[in-house]
Order: C-alpha cells, then structure tokens, then sequence
C-alpha cells in the first residue's frame, strides 16, 4: 500500500459554478479559455520535467480541482501523454484519480475515463438531502448523487470515492446518520467526510461575517465527528486519516498517503503544491542556491491562472513561492502528519531520523494522553509506533502542538 | 523670600478631574517653564502614572507669582500621592502644606473621592479653596456643582474659583485667590532647625535628593546635619528651590520648601517623615507624626524565562535606588527557577513594582501569592519568622502562630455604617468602634489582622460605599492566629508559587476561589486537568478543565503542509511563554489571576 515512488497531482481550476464553501483555486470558464489552458498545462509539463530530479517513476497521478470531470476525456488524456513523454511514469500505468461532479457521471463519460487509466473516481457528493445540497451551492440532487455513485460502480472503476461534508449549521446528528447509511448502503470503497470549515473569502465566509451564516456550536461540531468515527467504525469502515475511511486498506489513498509521509509529489497547475526530500537541488527561479542546506524542499505554483498563464507563457515555471525544510520543520510536520492518520508516528524511525526520542521528551505529557484515551503507545515487529486512537483523531491538531521536539543542534 | 510671601498648598481632586491639567497651567502661567519644553502634566513624570492617571510619587515645584499687589510671592505646589499604600506619604505632604485646592469637575460635580479627601486635608488643618475646573465643557453645570459645595462640602460655593485648566481660563484669579486666601507658614528662623523629609528623589550625579519643608531654623551649605529618626548625620552640599530644575539658593529658612545635597549615595536608610535638624544645635522635638515605611506585603518575584534573572536583578537595583520602602533577597523555587523574595507597603505598590518592571524592563513576571510576616513559635520554643509559604514549618512542628494586626480607620458617610461595621466582623476585626466625626460623617476604628486587609478590603470597602469610604492603617502588635497553608495542586503537582498562608477559617473559599481562577486561565488542553486546593493532604477544594473535544482541520490534502506547519509553530511558540507543571502548560495570566485582588466581574477596577 505503502509506495516511496513520487505522485504527480495536476490541478483543473474550473467549475461550472463556484460552490458557496469553496477556497480553492477554482473559476467558471468558457471553451476557448479551457482550451488556452489545456496548452499551456502542455507546457508546464516539460518546464517541470525538466526541473523535476527525482527519476523513479510516479506510481499516481491525480487529476483534482475544480472539476477534472468538465475537462473533455481528449484533453485529459493529452495531458497524460504529455506527462508519459516527459515524466518517468510508472509501468504498466500509473494509478489514475479523476475527481468529477455527479451531474457529469454517465456511462460514456465512465467509459473514457476507465480508457485513459482512472482507477479511483472521486465523486463531490457533498450530500444526500437536496435541501443541504442547495444550501451548498450544489448543482446536483440527492438522487442524481446516488445514481451517479450506481453508475460509476457499474463502469467497473477500482475504488470509487464519495465527498461528504458534515457539519452544516442548523444540521441535526440524526440527518448527518442518515447521509453516512446512504453512503455506506451505496458500499462506493473510500468515503471522505469534511467538516464545514468557514473560509474567510468564500461566499459563506461572507455571510458569516454579516451575522447570515453561524458555525454549528463547537460542542455539536464534536458530536458530529464523533459520530462520523463510531459509525463508519461499526460499519466496516474505519478510518485511517481524520477524515477518510475506506472499507478495505486496498482502498485507502495510495495518492494522499503521500502528502502524509513526505514522500515526493509534483504539482502541475494553478496553485498545486510540490515536494522533494533529500536536498536535492530545484532552480526554482533560474541559477537557484545550489548546495542549500535543505533537507527538504517543498515548492508552490501561482494561484492565480492568468499570472500562472503568463509566466508558463514565458518559458517559466510557474513557482510562486518555496521553502526549504531543514529536521526541525521536517520533525514538526512527521509529527503533525502522523497524529492525523490511524498508523500514527514511528518512535523508532523518528529517533532515527530527527535524534529525538518523543516519548523521552514528552514523558509527563504522554502519560497524560494515554490515561485519557487520546493516545496508545504500541511495540510492533517494525518498532513502536504511537497511534491518536478516535479521540486523539479529534484533537489532532492540539497534540501535535503540545509536543516538545529539542532536535540536538 | 520673606515668609508672609510664602505660600504652599497641594491639590486634591477626584481622580479625572483635572489635578494634573491645572498643575500645568499654574506652573506655566508662574513662567516656570518655556512653552517649547512644556509637556503636559509635567509632575506626573512616570509614564505608568501618567497612563493610571494616578501619582504614585510625589513631585513638587516652587513657583515665582507677582501678584496683583505687585509683591512677588513663592507658591510650593507639593503633589500627591493618590493610594492608601502610600497615605504616609500624602500625610508627609499635607504637613508641609498651609492650604489645598480642591478640585471639582464642573460637570461632574463632587464625588466620593472629593470628599474623603477634604476631610483628610482638614484634619491637617488646610485652608480650603474650591476650584471648579472644566468650566468650558458643554456639560458644565456650574450652578448644582456650587450647591452641592454648599450642601456635601459645607464650604462657601462663592468662594469657589471656576477655571477651565484646559483653555487658561481663570487661572489668573485662582493664583490671586492662592495668595489671598492661603496663610503663609508659620515659623521661627532663629529657633533650631527642624525640616521636615516629606519626599526623597534620586538623582543618578548627584545620589539622594532630599525634599523638605522647613518649620523653623535655617539651613545652609555647610551646615551638619541630623536625622532625629534614623540618628545619621550628614554634611549638606547644596540648597535650593525645586523649581522645574533644581536652583541652587544659599540658604533655606523657616517656612520654605526646597532640597537638600548632601552626599548621600542611596536613598536606602532615608525614611519619609524624619527631621533634619542641625547637629551643634539639635531642635528638642521631631515634627510629630513620623512613622517608619515598613513592608508588610512579601511576594516572590520570578522571570517568566529563567535566563531573564540578570535582567530583572538589574532592574530591583535601579528600582530600589528610588524607592526607599521596596525591599529584595535571593529567592528559588524548583519549578520558577531564581527570583527575589520582594517586601512591600501594600498590593498597590506591589502592582506598581511589577508594572514598573514588566514596563520599564521589558521582563515578563511570576509573582507569588502575597503574604504577611508571621511570627511561628516552635514545639522546642525556637521561633521564626515566616513570610513565604515555601518555608513554612511542618504544622506537627508549630506550637503557636501570631500574625500581625493593624489598626484600621475608616471613614464612611453615616448611611453606610451598617455595612462597613459588617465588613470589619467579616474580616475578623475586634474591638471595632465608631464614632461622629461631622454631621452625617462617621469614622470606624478597627483591629483587623492584617492579611484580611491585603485582599481586596480595600477594594471592597470602596465598593460598599460606593467610592465614598476612606480607609487608613496602621501596624498594632501581633496576635495568636489559627494559620494554615493552602497549596494548590494541578494534576497532582503542586504549584510553589501559588501556595498561601490563610487563616484556616478562610482556607476553604481562599482555595476554591484560586482553583476557579486557575480553570478559568489555564488553557483547555488535551486531557482533564484537575484543581485542587489542599491543608496538607486534606484536599479542600476542586475544579476541573475538561480537555478539548475537537481541535483538528478537516483538510490536509493538496500538499499544501507548510500552511498548517506554520500555525502550529505559532501555536507552539505561545507554548514557551507558558510555565510547565508536568505535562499542564500554565500561562503567566494565570499566576496573575489567582493574585487579582478584584472580584473577575468588576474588570480593571481603579484603585487610585
């Protein structure tokens, strides 16, 4: 399950609308403006490659957004092509993402999507209340979400992946129960339960700043997500991040995975994000600062396509910004990573890596996890490993912060 | 000068009504100072006074006025400190003044603060003038503030001068009503000396400046001279007015106020209130009233971060160079590191010394709860003093505690009796009597152990009265008390720092009230945190944080990691601000908490 092989994620910034929740680098777009950007993707592809210095193969390539499932399958499958001439792409084939938006899953479109190598189709289902799904801004229903989930797993995909978002203001737990049993019902492989986060420059974060639009009460927030955990779990559906679940391990992210373990990933598009491990040297801006003590280095593309557009234009890669990462970056993110996911962090190789021996350092601190049922500490033949249990899942964030990481100097 | 040309007078005011605005005006009418070194409010020269609004330090000035008569005359504004804490130095500084003014704020009219004042310049005997400031505010109400002068003050409203200290307006006739209205000192240039130290400065050229007011004799450079208290005798370098600057001046003669060099280093020995008196020629009497400054209150001063200990001992140096009545000895604690074990007059100079610290230093502080001086007699009848909870003996060890008992004086409009008598007998005051003072003025005298004093009687007293209550004190004796130490625990480690010696009727509310305020500061963590309060191994009281339920961001996809790194790292750099009690990180806030004298409700109550 677990590959060290690079993944390659490729952002589609259009939708057919903006949804009400949304901040990512997304925009309503014309034909010929798809078209120009198809291009200049093309042209991305080779300025990467060639900057690009890890030469194992990727063994996924994520088509995300936006709305990936807009794109038509020939413009898709050009970008692949382009990426099998000048990126090392993994034999037989990669594993291949495609998220897509219900309204746009017909048999066909399966189809040409399982021709060009989609394995996991990753459907924004949101909701299965029309009711929810308006307050959301989406252009789908309740029904068209459950048949398109019926079609996608008739078109013979691998995994099929359903988003869900809970937490909606004024949403009762048993409404929220029930989106969880259609789901479930519905057996898609890989489901992806989002909180409702309030981003400030979205339309919700805009009637939250004029009072229209409250955050469901903390305490209520917490139930839900309690729920969603002890649900899921007795279902057959645990989970193995603070908001996936997969009825099998064969149908966890291998994709995601990677941004949780710092293994390498290129980012292609608008706004995508890219990471190396071990130093090695990225001219991000032409003669870079060869021989920079970095053990790690982590790039981002501008987030705005039309200066995206320009800068490819020129014959530049389009990075809008990086950092290199030395261990204690790296030690803090291992950290916080880790505590998201179900197989925690490994003591061992953590020592390893990094010299410190968390349980050591944190002694008073651990005992206190464990004796609330936050954490477990546990020997295993790989090493010990120090797993968040559910309820550590809920305070992820605060744990990892509460750590102390005096990384020897 | 003189001394029927001679007039000296201080101001008292309700807090907001002007004292400071109109001291400017007086001293820049006087010509005293050149507009374009004028700032405003020029006496209240710290900045933390400035931003309170409150003189913790009286500063004096000796003004030049040619009178309408053509005589030129020499007005000592003496300033005013404005707190209980230091009522022995506004009781310095009320001797040396013939006459007040009292501010009234024209829109405003009298309040609580007023009145408690004019009854303690007129026990000193002050003339009065009433000054009606703020005259041009369009909420001036010139006529009802005159009757309540007439009606709360039982003074002549039309001796009442209006001026607005803002505009300059009728400032003119206010210096004319100083001179007329005021009575030159009285006083004997040929009898032997005797000057009264109502103020001491320090001067970092020249060491301790002294500021006296001489009520007979002469003093000159050259001369020898005494301090009738402390017995030191000293040879003065330098006379003269305090004006803005110090003006030498060849001698000082009975009834003018002004400095005195004489070489000293520290102003470490000199005590407010001792008499300089000549060497060759000793006065028989001291000027009465003197009493010794001695703290009362001790509390342990730690840096926030253990590597701010050189600092924050620098600053206690230059502190103490300036304030005679602060005192500090090398103190640790396992948890907090090395501190100083510091003696006050009371909280507020506490407060002032840790304002003062945190401001003027830059140091971020641990303090200790407070704690009165106990005598502790042993089982083997060895005794000891003790005035940190840390080296408090083992109970099992102590045959007798006594802690020290004051005797309060309370003044209280008549209609608030009833309740102020209350408030004695809920902090254990005995032998509590009153008596009439004036038509509706009542004062109340009590014997009130003094650690029932340190919290918040002050506060509590002025809240019951609604502002109108005054409260003085001084040291009686030691008395038998039933004293125990409450510690408070988190998570089963006790906290040094918060330990305290409570008189064991109060251990329990005394606990209970610092573990709530603990809970309410103490950050939510990921686990329970449990409070408790404890006599020993007896646990007296309990609160307890519940950890946090969920703390986590739904979305880390996409790659972007570096967003969500840097917020823990923010998240993690307020972390070292916090002190460490196992696994339970507990901000500097909360320290300060559990001291706050103030009930949470009542936000920054002003306490000047």
């Amino acid at each position: 399950m677990t590959s060290d092989q690079p993944g390659l994620y490729v952002h589609l910034p259009f939708c057919s609308a903006i949804c009400r929740y949304c901040d990512f680098a997304v925009m309503h777009a014309g034909e010929a403006k798809r078209k120009r950007f198809v291009e200049h993707l093309l042209a991305e592809v080779a300025l990467a490659a060639r900057a690009w210095p890890d030469s194992r193969p990727f063994d996924t390539v994520y088509f995300g957004g936006g709305t990936p499932s807009l794109l038509p399958a020939e413009d898709l499958s050009r970008v692949l092509d382009a990426c099998r001439a000048h990126l090392m792409l993994a034999s037989p084939a990669p594993w291949v993402y495609l998220e897509a938006n219900p309204e746009d899953v017909t048999p066909g479109a399966c189809a040409a999507w399982r021709r060009l190598g989609v394995r996991t189709l990753s459907l924004g289902v949101q909701s299965f209340d029309d009711d929810a799904l308006r307050f959301l801004g989406r252009r789908h229903t309740g029904g068209q979400a459950r048949a398109a989930v019926e079609v996608a797993r008739a078109a013979g995909f691998d995994t099929v992946s359903l988003d869900l978002i809970f937490g909606l203001p004024g949403q009762t737990p048993r409404a929220w129960r029930r989106d969880l049993a259609t789901a479930v019902a519905l057996s898609p492989g890989h489901l992806s339960c989002y909180q409702l986060t309030i981003h400030r420059r979205t339309s919700f974060g805009v009637s939250a700043a004029r009072g229209d639009l409250r955050e469901l009460p903390d305490a209520e927030q917490a139930e839900l997500f309690d729920l969603t955990h002890g649900v899921l779990g007795q279902a057959g559906w645990p989970a193995y991040e603070v908001s996936n679940f997969a009825s099998s391990p064969a149908h966890e992210s291998r994709h995601n995975r990677k941004y949780w373990n710092h293994t390498p990933y290129l980012g292609l598009g608008p706004s995508a994000h890219s990471f190396v491990a071990g130093g090695a040297f990225i001219p991000a801006h032409g003669a870079g600062d060869a021989g920079a003590a970095g053990v790690a280095r982590r790039w981002w593309n501008e987030p705005r396509l039309p200066r995206w557009e320009r800068r490819v234009a020129a014959g530049e890669r389009p990075v809008a910004g990086e950092e290199l990462l030395g261990p204690q970056a790296l030690a803090t993110e291992t950290l916080l990573l880790g505590l998201r996911t179900t197989a925690g962090v490994d003591l061992d190789d953590f020592a390893a890596r990094f010299g410190v021996d968390l349980l050591a350092a944190n002694d008073a601190l651990v005992a206190s996890l464990v004796r609330e049922g936050r954490l477990v500490v546990r020997p295993g033949p790989e090493g010990r490993r120090m797993l968040p249990t559910s309820l550590g899942l809920a305070v992820a964030d605060g744990l990892a912060a509460a750590f102390d990481l005096p990384l020897p100097s | 000068m003189t001394i029927d040309n001679i007039r000296s007078f201080c101001i008292i005011a309700h807090i907001d009504h002007g004292k400071s605005t109109l001291a400017d005006r007086l001293i820049q009418r006087c010509g005293a100072v050149e507009a374009r070194e004028f700032r405003d409010q020029i006496l209240d020269s710290m900045d933390l006074e400035r931003e309170r609004g409150i003189t913790i330090k009286a500063n004096t000035v000796t003004l030049s006025y040619t009178a309408r008569d053509g005589k030129t005359y020499e007005l000592n504004l003496i300033d005013t400190p404005g707190h209980v804490d230091f009522s022995h130095e506004v009781r310095r500084s009320l001797m040396s003044c013939e006459g007040a003014l009292l501010v009234i704020d024209a829109s405003q009219g009298v309040e609580a603060q007023t009145v408690a004042n004019l009854y303690l310049a007129m026990e000193f005997g002050l003339a009065i003038v009433p000054v009606i400031n703020k005259i041009d505010l369009p909420s001036a109400d010139v006529d009802r503030v005159m009757e309540e002068i007439d009606r709360d003050l039982a003074l002549d409203p039309f001796e009442a001068i209006q001026v607005s200290a803002k505009l300059g307006t009728g400032i003119d006739d206010l210096l004319e009503a100083i001179v007329g209205k005021l009575p030159p000192p009285q006083g004997d240039a040929e009898k032997p000396l005797r000057a009264l130290l109502f103020d001491a400065q320090y001067d970092a050229y020249r060491g301790a400046v002294l500021l006296v007011r001489l009520f007979d004799g002469t003093l000159r450079a050259g001369t020898r001279v005494r301090l009738m208290h402390s017995g030191a005798e000293h040879r003065v370098e330098e006379v003269g007015c305090q004006r803005l600057k110090r003006v030498p001046s060849p001698e000082l003669s009975a009834g003018e106020v002004g400095y005195v060099l004489a070489g000293i280093k520290t102003l470490s020995g000199l005590a407010v209130g001792d008499t300089l008196t000549g060497a060759e020629r000793p006065a028989a009497e001291p000027v009465p009233g003197y009493r010794e400054a001695k703290p009362v209150v001790f509390s342990s001063i730690y840096p926030m971060e253990t590597n701010d200990y050189g600092e924050l001992t620098r600053a206690l140096e230059k502190l103490k160079l300036n304030d005679t009545a602060l005192i500090y000895e090398k103190d640790s604690l396992a948890a907090l590191g090395f501190g100083f074990r510091c003696g006050f007059l009371g909280l507020l100079h506490l407060d002032v010394i840790q304002e003062r610290l945190e401001r003027e230093y830059d140091l971020s502080l641990i303090l200790s709860a407070p704690s009165v001086r106990y005598r502790v007699v042993l089982a083997d009848g060895t005794e000891a003093w003790v005035d940190n909870p840390t080296f408090y003996p083992d109970p099992s060890t102590i045959k007798e505690v006594f802690e020290p008992y004051i005797k309060a004086t309370i003044m209280t409009p008549e209609r608030y009796l009833g309740t102020v008598m209350e408030l004695c007998r809920e902090r254990r005051g005995v032998d509590t009597t009153f008596s009439y003072l004036a038509a509706g003025r009542m004062e109340v005298r009590s014997q009130l152990p003094l650690a029932e004093v340190l919290f918040d009687f002050y506060d509590r007293l002025k809240s019951l009265t609604q502002g109108y209550g005054s409260f003085d004190y001084e040291l009686l004796d030691y008395r038998p008390g039933d004293t125990v130490k409450v510690d408070i625990l988190v998570n089963g480690e006790k906290v040094d720092a918060l330990s305290q010696l409570v008189h064991r009727a109060s251990a329990r509310p005394r606990a209970l009230r610092s573990c709530e305020r603990l809970a309410k500061t103490i950050p939510r963590q990921q686990f329970k945190i449990a409070i408790q309060g404890a006599i020993g191994g007896q646990i007296i009281a309990r609160t307890t944080i519940n950890p946090y339920r969920k703390d986590v961001t739904a979305k880390c996809y996409g790659g972007d990691i570096t967003r969500k790194r840097k917020l823990l790292e923010k998240q993690r750099e307020g972390k070292k601000k916090m002190k460490m009690v196992g696994a339970v990180e507990i901000p500097q806030a909360a320290f300060v908490a559990v001291l706050r004298t103030e009930d949470d409700e009542d936000g920054d109550e002003d306490r000047s």
